[in-house]
């Protein structure tokens, strides 16, 4: 990496302040030699990045997807909403379905496409048509609204008698956050220095926040009070998890509805730095000396626990506590008590496996020639298809480590599920990226990339087991150790895959290397928030080479779960495990910190054999959801909400 | 006017040993937060027993399953002798079961005896039964006979109520099971079980037990067409009678399994209404010393996690279990009396055998002396 200068555009506006701030002062202080700063309109910035007259511009998103191909993602920062952002409102004097023409400010792009989006999928169909950002209001007339951005909406709100808030709107319909504006650059600008930069920019503009609007305030007027609301209440600063699957679902939207070319996906740059959404290492971090208690409400509050204190938690807290603890923070991240579930069948494409885990009772070494199968095209189709009819949105295909597939048969897999069923695939545990690439001789990166353009959409957790060599040894030596389970997220978040990350336990392992196992996730979650959940279950012994000899019991679980809850503080999700723990232990985990009752199990039906079965039915996951206090909703791998089927 | 109940105000209630109302049970019902709920009954759980958690050793013996009745709950009746399903065993074989188990390496202190209500058999048929048992193992525990069919005996064979508990206790009855109370709102008999004996008749046969020195157990029956409100009632008629007696040893939340009977399309409840119903009754029991959780019905998980939301006893070993098991419970038949102590273990909690009447035979390290797990990875151990 040379130390040319690093030119970047950002937004004059006032949410950008905070990203900015600690390199506009690093600036002004003039000791800095990594970047020269510049400041325009959204739309600007994004034609300057394509002119190459900038390398990395904060950018709308929609900018971004129209030319990811050439660009990556600065992660972690973003400027995102759940819900009202208050500076990007349709306004007007009729209401939003009366509208027969909407002007749209000039300098913007992802708020212009989002309202397009919205319209569209509400069967509206006005007119759009572009004027100059300061022009914008004056278009307002009669049946003509207009979408008004940034500063502009804080007056504009009180001004017309129909305001609609588009981050609301979205919100409503996805149940997720929306990402208006992301760093993003050629692909070689920006190094894991200058991502701890910016990290560090807005570390300081967050901290800065009252400041901000306060000197804002002096110079365009306005309440500082109400500025500083908006800039801790209403916009996101963090690419996270969740605005990561808001960012991709409305690639994916968009491009449903034509209005972007590609289906795209945010890819990042590499980052090792410590991010900004870690919060500072607590004094007295290992061991702290408080009660059991204080880290309780602590961690329910959303502090972070370190290894040394949740392992004292998970030996000393009482169960109720550790769950109720859990309940509070789930309660926080999802305040609107909804629990989701997903319609997904399972598909294991060949019980070939060389791996031999003693824990595994399914797998056959490539040398049995009679029990051994990989599933022909027919048997698939008939699979995928039942999927469909049942109101399947995917297919979660895992299977053996299988020496006879090379890297195309997955890929021609993939290009014929894609062009023959709407599903989408959550695929291959890292444990058979990692094969595939050991089979072929390349990278996982490049396979990686190969699957993607082949149509893999994400990558199940699976294969975790317990992320500690010494356990991992003992029960499946030849399978991947943990430093690569964890590289082959790594790498496939950077190229914009989600996944899911699982835990097994109940192998005789210990409190350190369960909570160990929750760091190195937490950690890697840090530094890409490429996971959109977690999983864990007991071991199954029934019908293995493995003797029981843990505690794999309800008690057990839900205690794991419950600290996992408290320890994954930027995982979005938590999956409970009815399939293994029944489905009323499973609805008991709501309440110890789950959000997300898993999928309804597609299965053979063995009874009839004919046709598929749910072993759990939509509507039996919805009464247990709903008998635990919640709202039920499906959702996709994304976590995005689909309307009811 | 009332104040405002609240979660607080139940709590100082229960810290007090003050009663809870019908108002503070339907309040805890409708408490958004079921850990909170739980917690406070656990609060009450380790007050009355600590960490102890209840088993014992034991065998069901359903001696026929020909039944007058008709309840729109159970899957385990057959109208008529000679009904496809229908069976009668014969005084040999019932015996036979306790003959296999005595001197065996499995014993066992206490049979738990309940059946349909045969219009053919004569009286003679079940205190032979009982005599037999006491003579192939005179320690034995016979607790045996729901409230429903002393009364149904009374009613046949025209005696009152005593004179049939003192004949059969002379034939070696020990103590009362508490099946047959369902729910004891008319509304809810009339529907479900509406020949069966009424509320007034079942307490009048516990009373009863009570006042010759017979112990017994009491249940109710949920999740089928009950109002939060009846469940409650229910719990409070209990304890009402318990203040009178004192007799109740136990109260056995039953949860309705809904495969095989005239209401399946009902769902039955989940595992946190379960769980709810375990921590209410634990609340609103206060004079009840123990209260069940029986795995059979609940399913281990369910049960083991009820032990910390009120629950202090899991039943026992059980060895053909019929009733539940024909509505569809997935459960096992039977559980070794090592698997009861390392699923209460497990939970934290200390495994205390008892008998029947709660006498304490072997507590804590005694039965724990197999270490329940390992905690090794260097000595897992592969079978094959």
């Amino acid at each position: 990496m040379s130390q040319k200068k690093i030119r970047i555009a950002a937004v004059s506006f006032l949410n950008a302040r905070p990203i900015t701030y600690g390199l506009e002062r690093s600036l002004d202080a003039a000791n800095d030699d990594r970047f020269e700063l510049s400041f325009d309109l959204p739309s600007r910035c994004a034609e300057r990045l394509a002119a190459g007259e900038v390398d990395l511009g904060l950018v709308p998103t929609a900018a971004y997807a129209a030319s990811a191909e050439d660009l990556r993602i600065v992660p972690g920062i973003a400027i995102a909403g759940l819900g009202e952002v208050r500076t990007v409102l349709l306004v007007g004097e009729v209401p939003w379905t009366e509208m027969n023409e909407i002007a749209l400010d000039g300098a913007s792009r992802s708020s212009a496409m989002l309202l397009q989006l919205l319209c569209r999928e509400r069967g509206l169909a006005p007119r759009f048509r572009e004027v100059p950002h300061a022009e914008v209001l004056d278009a307002v007339r009669g049946t003509i609204g207009a979408l008004v951005i940034g500063d502009a909406g804080f007056s504009a709100a009180t001004r017309f008698p129909h305001v609609q808030d588009l981050g609301a709107a979205w919100h409503e319909t996805t149940g997720l956050p929306f990402v208006y504006a992301v760093w993003a650059g050629r692909p070689d600008v920006v190094d894991g220095d200058a991502v701890a930069r910016l990290r560090a920019s807005l570390d300081d503009g967050l901290g800065a926040r009252p400041l901000i609007a306060r000197a804002w305030s002096e110079a365009h007027g306005g309440d500082p009070a109400l500025y500083e609301s908006y800039l801790t209440r209403s916009i996101r600063y963090r690419l996270g998890a969740e605005e990561l699957s808001g960012m991709a679902a409305f690639f994916a939207r968009a491009h449903g509805a034509g209005l972007i070319p590609r289906a795209t996906r945010p890819r990042l740059y590499a980052s090792d730095a410590s991010p900004s959404i870690r919060p500072p290492t607590p004094v007295g971090a290992r061991g702290s000396a408080k009660s059991v208690d204080a880290l309780l409400s602590d961690a329910a509050a959303g502090g972070r626990l370190s290894p040394e204190d949740a392992m004292r938690v998970y030996r000393e807290a009482p169960a109720l506590e550790l769950g109720a603890a859990a309940d509070q923070r789930r309660q926080m991240l999802h305040p609107d008590g909804v629990v989701t579930y997903i319609i997904d069948r399972n598909v294991n494409y060949t019980n070939v496996c060389v791996t031999r885990c003693k824990f595994c009772n399914f797998y056959r070494p490539p040398t049995n020639k009679t029990d051994g199968y990989v599933l022909t095209r027919d048997e698939l189709t008939r699979k995928f298809q039942e999927t469909v009819d049942l109101g399947g949105v995917q297919i979660l295909l895992q299977g053996g480590l299988n020496p006879n597939l090379p890297l195309t048969w997955y890929e021609d897999l993939f290009r014929w599920m894609k062009a023959s069923f709407p599903l989408a695939i959550h695929g291959l545990s890292p444990e058979e990226v990692r094969y595939i690439a050991e089979i072929e001789s390349m990278s996982i990166r490049a396979v990686v990339e190969r699957l993607i353009a082949a149509g893999l959409d994400s990558i199940p957790g699976g294969g975790a087991e317990i992320l500690d060599d010494e356990i991992r040894h003992a029960i499946s030596p030849l399978k991947c150790t943990t430093d690569t389970w964890l590289e082959v997220m790594r790498q496939a978040h950077a190229l914009g895959l989600r996944t899911t990350a699982t835990m097994v336990f109940g192998f005789g392992e210990e409190p350190r290397h369960i909570v160990g196992h929750l760091d190195k996730l937490r950690e890697l979650q840090d530094q890409t928030a490429g996971f959109t959940a977690f999983i864990c279950w007991p071991f199954q012994a029934e019908g293995t080479r493995l003797k029981l000899h843990d505690d794999t019991t309800a008690m057990r679980y839900l205690r794991i779960f419950a600290l996992s809850r408290l320890y994954l503080d930027n995982f979005p999700g938590l999956q409970v495990s009815w399939p293994t723990m029944g489905p009323e232990v499973g609805q008991v985990g709501l309440r110890f910190g789950g959000n997300d009752f898993g999928s309804a199990m597609i299965e053979e039906n063995v009874v009839s054999q004919a046709g598929a079965v749910f072993k759990l039915s939509a509507e039996d996951i919805e009464r247990y959801i709903r008998a635990a206090g919640f709202q039920p909703r499906r959702r996709n791998m994304r976590y995005e909400r689909l309307a009811a089927a | 006017m009332t104040a405002k109940i609240t979660l607080a105000g139940i709590r100082d209630k229960a810290r007090g040993g003050e009663p809870l109302s019908l108002e503070d049970g339907v309040a805890l019902y409708q408490h958004p937060n079921l850990l909170e709920v739980g917690a406070l009954a656990n609060e009450v759980r380790e007050r009355l027993h600590g960490d102890r958690t209840f088993f014992n050793r034991n065998l069901h013996i359903n001696a026929t399953n020909v039944c007058e009745a008709s309840c729109k709950f159970c899957s385990f009746a057959r109208l008529q002798p000679g009904d496809p399903g229908a069976y009668t065993m014969s005084l040999d074989e019932a015996w036979g079961k306790l003959r296999a188990r005595v001197d065996s390496a499995d014993p066992i202190t206490e049979i738990h005896i309940v059946n349909g209500l045969h219009p053919g058999l004569p009286f003679d048929y079940y205190t032979d039964l009982l005599a037999g048992l006491k003579r192939i193992q005179p320690s034995i525990h016979l607790k045996a006979f729901t409230a429903v069919e002393i009364f149904y005996f009374a009613r046949k064979f025209e005696l009152s109520i005593e004179e049939v508990l003192q004949k059969l206790r002379a034939a070696g009855l020990d103590s009362l099971p508490g099946g047959g109370a369902e729910i004891f709102a008319p509304r809810v008999r009339k529907k479900i079980c509406d020949d069966k004996c009424t509320a007034d008749e079942w307490l009048e046969v516990h009373r009863v037990a009570h006042r010759i020195g017979l112990r017994s157990n009491c249940t109710m029956l949920y999740g089928h067409i009950e109002s939060v409100e009846e469940r409650v009632d229910h719990m409070l008629r209990l304890r009402a009678l318990q203040d009178e007696t004192g007799g109740f040893q136990t109260f056995i939340p039953l949860a309705f399994h809904p495969d095989g009977n005239a209401l399946m399309k009902l769902p039955g409840p989940t595992g946190v209404e379960d769980l709810r119903t375990y921590a209410v009754a634990r609340l609103l029991l206060h004079n009840i010393p123990h209260i069940k959780a029986y795995w059979i019905m609940l399913g281990v998980k369910t049960a083991q996690t009820a032990l910390w939301f009120g629950a202090d006893d899991l039943d026992g070993t059980v060895q053909e279990e019929k009733i539940y098991h024909m509505a569809g419970a997935e459960t096992p038949q039977v559980m070794r009396p090592a698997e009861i102590v390392r699923i209460i273990v497990n939970a934290g909690r200390t495994p205390v055998e008892r008998d029947t009447l709660y006498n304490v035979l072997a507590e804590g390290a005694a039965l724990t002396s197999d270490k329940p797990f390992r905690r090794d990875v260097r000595r897992l151990e592969v079978v094959s």
